[in-house]
């Protein structure tokens, strides 16, 4: 069964469309990357997932249900979001914000049980973050800091990951430690992730499948293999590419 | 739109403004009597001197007024890239008043060479210290606009604290603040036009170098022009124009805000069009306004000040614009904002302030400034005086818990330190409410006036929830939206002041508030709101934890934002129009409580909640202890009192973390 089965899906603003009759199914258990020039609807398609935003047309399916069927909690129990600009966090230590993903579980007033703190504790530890468990958010280094942030969607026990340019504001050594945990989480504990990202050789090295978008529909929906050639890349983002070799395949503008 | 139909739509509102004034001034003399040019009030019946030294300048004074503000707010805008820039949101008004209010009591020898220098000062302060605090957030058009009105609020604040306590000498100045435009004779429309066509062509001269730093600093900076001395200047001029304006007249508000909006509309687009169609604009607009005033008054009709009417187009015409505000506020990293400090022992921390209550508590009960100075209570007064005192203090004490609460709820759901019931216009709809039972009922008791005031709490907030709806609830729109209300409730209290009114005294006297008049019933229902508000925000500590993280973030981990917000704010509002009622709309108890807490280390939404209402109650209880001992044995007003303690601590609090 698809994660995301999404059917003539259309998504209005006023005078413009940016998604446009999109008909396209996302499979669970891998890292799909969304890529695609400026303005082509990427991030329009997440916050459709997230249901954020609603579709003026077409249907979306998540999981067994249209995703409008699903309830708040009951959503946030299966999908986390991470925000392309992480809000700031005033006076919140790590814990706390990690602690924050059990709200599904517990809503407003449940005390936390030990399953609960079993789940924080597992998230600090699988993100690599426990040393820094009781520093501020805002004193973290970007990386440390989208790294806390993940170990909060973890937390929150959702099955699916979605990511809206994690890496964005990150030097390489980050860009690689961040997507490097959202895969090791997809491989180890079998989550599903679906991340809006820039760079192509990112997506290439660290992610299963792609999707490329332009103007709202879809240009290229394959393994992350088919897209490394010139002609794919052309395609995506209409500027010549080459691509070349070394242990990995990687492209350049030509 | 085509250039024909504006053009046609200016010549008709040309044809209005001179045909309705040429017939208010017909009514008052047929045209035959009119005197001959050049005027001599030696040759004249006292008819044709009214109309030579009256009417006629009047009318000018009402063209060149409008064309300053026009002017003025089309400078602001375009410096600020800032659609609600004008002399009212940047505060330079209220800053003009205040300077004049204070030399008129303080120092009236400086009103010897004229009010024009005085007004200029307060003015350019006001400014000053508005874009002190927006530049430090690279003028982001809504922080510009909520210093610009907080500042506007304070100097209107202590403009009226000033006005209360010495008011037999301020009641010129009281009508003056509402804007009349009556004139004795041509020097008014003289100085106007004098500092008005310089200013235009000065204006002009600026439009290229305006039109670049519309690309931003940054972007004029590449292109090779400077921008600070820019702004400065164009900022300066603007400054000019509307301190002469505050000078001459008094306050006109959202003249300037309202003229660049029509022009606009109409379809100007270049920066000098924009320069020469706003002053038109504002020009025609402030024309036909008095002109439809003086009409009322020759059908018989009560004497309004037009300032106040033009207030009456502001609110509403504030929150028509806000959707042309981009919400995005720089992130708050490059600011150098210090990390908050967070106390390792927050319970220590508030127990200590829990204990510090009774301390206080006991000291205000017994001790005071008797007929021998400053003693305890006379064991023989006890049984007279206790009581009294305790009523006044339990009182002041939920008051400020209530205040505080709801500052402290409101800064949490917005994310925005500057957030505060006295923010969000619900003090100013109270007040309103209280003005409207004070005038329509000939003796009103008590019950009907808390029933009034707080009748006019909940339309505020009605009409701000209903907006926040709309509006999908961007947290910084709302604080707008609430200002907006504000600056319409203070309008329509202007108006009422100027109107000469003697009940207007006792509005005056109720907005800056008094323990003094609170019963015990009162004290008892205040604690019971206090106890609720207290136990609602602790029980939804999480949602305040999770919702300054922002919708997306909030509705993410399955928070109902909508509701949530929806709840908290109309929580909030209550709290405040209860705790209004007893200690008037203006105390800044909830914008420093808060602060206060958060400086004490109480970053956690719920040990934040918690002493932000402890700090507020003992602020209120210290403004209640001093507003009874300071001046014995006359009893200073209540939110007066809190004002002038607030005021200071304010100004350093916005200098020292700048607003998001």
């Amino acid at each position: 069964m698809s994660l995301f089965s999404l059917q003539k899906v259309s998504c209005d603003v006023p005078g413009r469309r940016l998604i446009d009759g999109l008909d396209l199914e996302i499979a669970p258990g891998q890292v799909t990357a969304l890529i695609g020039r400026n303005g082509s609807g990427k991030s329009t398609l997440l916050k459709l997932f997230t249901g954020q935003m609603a579709p003026s047309e077409g249907r979306i399916q998540f999981g067994d249900r249209p995703l409008a069927e699903w309830s708040r909690k009951e959503l946030a129990r299966a999908l986390a979001y991470l925000p392309q600009v992480t809000p700031p966090t005033e006076g919140m230590e790590l814990e706390e914000l990690v602690r924050l993903g059990r709200y599904p579980w517990r809503g407003a007033l449940g005390r936390l049980r030990p399953e609960d703190h079993h789940a924080v504790e597992e998230a600090l530890e699988l993100c690599g973050v426990e040393p820094l468990r009781h520093r501020l958010v805002d004193t973290l280094s970007g990386g440390e800091r989208q790294r806390g942030w993940i170990a909060m969607m973890i937390a929150q026990g959702a099955r699916t990951l979605l990511l809206d340019e994690p890496i964005s504001a990150l030097d390489v050594a980050h860009q690689v430690e961040v997507l490097g945990l959202v895969r090791q989480m997809c491989r180890e504990r079998g989550l599903s992730a679906v991340i809006v990202l820039h760079d192509v050789n990112m997506a290439a090295r660290f992610c299963d499948h792609v999707v490329a978008l332009e103007a709202g529909r879809v240009v290229l929906d394959a393994p992350v293999s088919n897209m490394m050639n010139a002609a794919a890349l052309e395609r995506i983002y209409g500027v010549p590419m080459t691509v070349g070799t070394s242990g990995h395949p990687f492209a350049l503008p030509a | 739109m085509s250039r024909r139909v504006i053009l046609a739509l200016t010549c008709a509102a040309v044809l209005l403004a001179v045909g309705l004034f040429f017939w208010a001034a017909l009514r008052s003399l047929p045209y035959g009597d009119w005197p001959a040019f050049p005027y001599d009030a030696a040759g004249m019946d006292l008819s044709q001197i009214l109309l030579a030294f009256g009417t006629l300048p009047r009318g000018m004074v009402a063209l060149l007024v409008g064309a300053c503000l026009g002017l003025a707010g089309a400078l602001m805008q375009t410096v600020l890239r800032n659609p609600l820039a004008d002399p009212t949101t940047l505060g330079v008004q209220a800053g003009a008043q205040l300077a004049l209010v204070a030399a008129t009591l303080l120092a009236p020898g400086l009103l010897l060479a004229g009010r024009g220098p005085v007004a200029l000062a307060g003015g350019a302060l006001a400014v000053l210290l508005v874009m002190g605090l927006a530049a430090r957030r690279g003028f982001a058009p809504v922080t510009v606009t909520i210093s610009g009105m907080l500042v506007g609020l304070l100097c209107a604040a202590i403009s009226t604290a000033l006005t209360l306590s010495r008011g037999e000498y301020l009641l010129s100045l009281v009508i003056w603040n509402g804007g009349a435009l009556t004139q004795q004779d041509w020097s008014g429309a003289a100085n106007l036009a004098l500092v008005f066509l310089p200013a235009l062509m000065i204006a002009l001269l600026m439009a290229r170098p305006l039109l670049l730093l519309s690309l931003g600093g940054e972007g004029a900076r590449a292109l090779g022009l400077s921008a600070t001395p820019l702004r400065l200047s164009a900022l300066g001029v603007a400054v000019l124009l509307s301190a002469t304006v505050a000078a001459e007249v008094g306050l006109v508000s959202f003249l300037g805000l309202a003229a660049p909006a029509i022009a606009r509309r109409l379809g100007a687009r270049t920066i000098p069009q924009r320069l020469l169609a706003a002053p038109l604009a504002g020009a025609l607009l402030l024309s036909v306004s008095d002109s439809a005033l003086m009409l009322l008054v020759s059908f018989g009709g009560p004497d309004l000040p037009t300032g106040a009417l033009t207030g009456l187009l502001g609110g509403p015409l504030l929150i028509a614009l806000l959707p042309r505000l981009t919400a995005t506020v720089p992130p708050r990293a490059e600011a150098g904002d210090m990390p908050v400090r967070r106390s390792p022992h927050p319970r220590r921390v508030l127990l200590i302030l829990a204990l510090l209550l009774p301390a206080l508590s006991l000291l205000t009960l017994f001790a005071g400034r008797g007929p021998e100075g400053w003693a305890l209570l006379d064991p023989a007064l006890r049984q007279t005086y206790l009581p009294l005192r305790a009523t006044a203090l339990m009182a002041a004490l939920a008051a400020g818990a209530l205040l505080a609460g709801s500052g402290a709820v409101l800064q949490r759901l917005t994310a925005n330190p500057l957030a505060a019931p006295e923010v969000l216009g619900v003090t100013g709809g109270a007040s309103l409410g209280y003005a409207a039972v004070i005038f329509s009922l000939p003796a009103p008791g008590a019950l009907a006036l808390a029933l009034g005031s707080g009748g006019g709490a909940v339309v505020a907030l009605l009409a701000l929830s209903a907006y926040a709806l709309r509006a999908d609830m961007a947290p910084a729109r709302i604080l707008l939206a609430g200002l907006a209300i504000g600056a319409l409730a203070s309008a329509v209290l202007a108006a009422i002041m100027a109107s000469g009114d003697m009940r207007a005294w006792t509005v005056l006297g109720w907005l800056s508030g008094s323990a003094a008049r609170a019963t015990p019933e009162g004290a008892v229902a205040l604690w019971a709101l206090a106890l609720v508000l207290l136990a609602g925000g602790l029980a939804a500590g999480r949602w305040l934890e999770i919702l300054p993280l922002g919708g997306a973030v909030s509705s993410a981990l399955g928070v109902p934002v909508g509701i949530v917000r929806l709840a908290l704010i109309l929580g909030a509002g209550m709290a405040t129009g209860a705790a209004s009622v007893l200690v008037g709309p203006v105390s800044f108890v909830g914008l420093m409580a808060p602060h206060i807490a958060r400086s004490l280390g109480l970053t956690r939404p719920r040990a934040f909640l918690a002493g932000a209402m402890l700090t507020g109650a003992l602020l209120m209880g210290l403004a209640a202890f001093g507003a009874r001992s300071l001046a014995y044995p006359y009893d200073l007003p209540l939110g007066l009192f809190a004002t002038l303690i607030g005021a200071p601590w304010l100004f350093v609090a916005l200098m020292k973390r700048t607003p998001a």
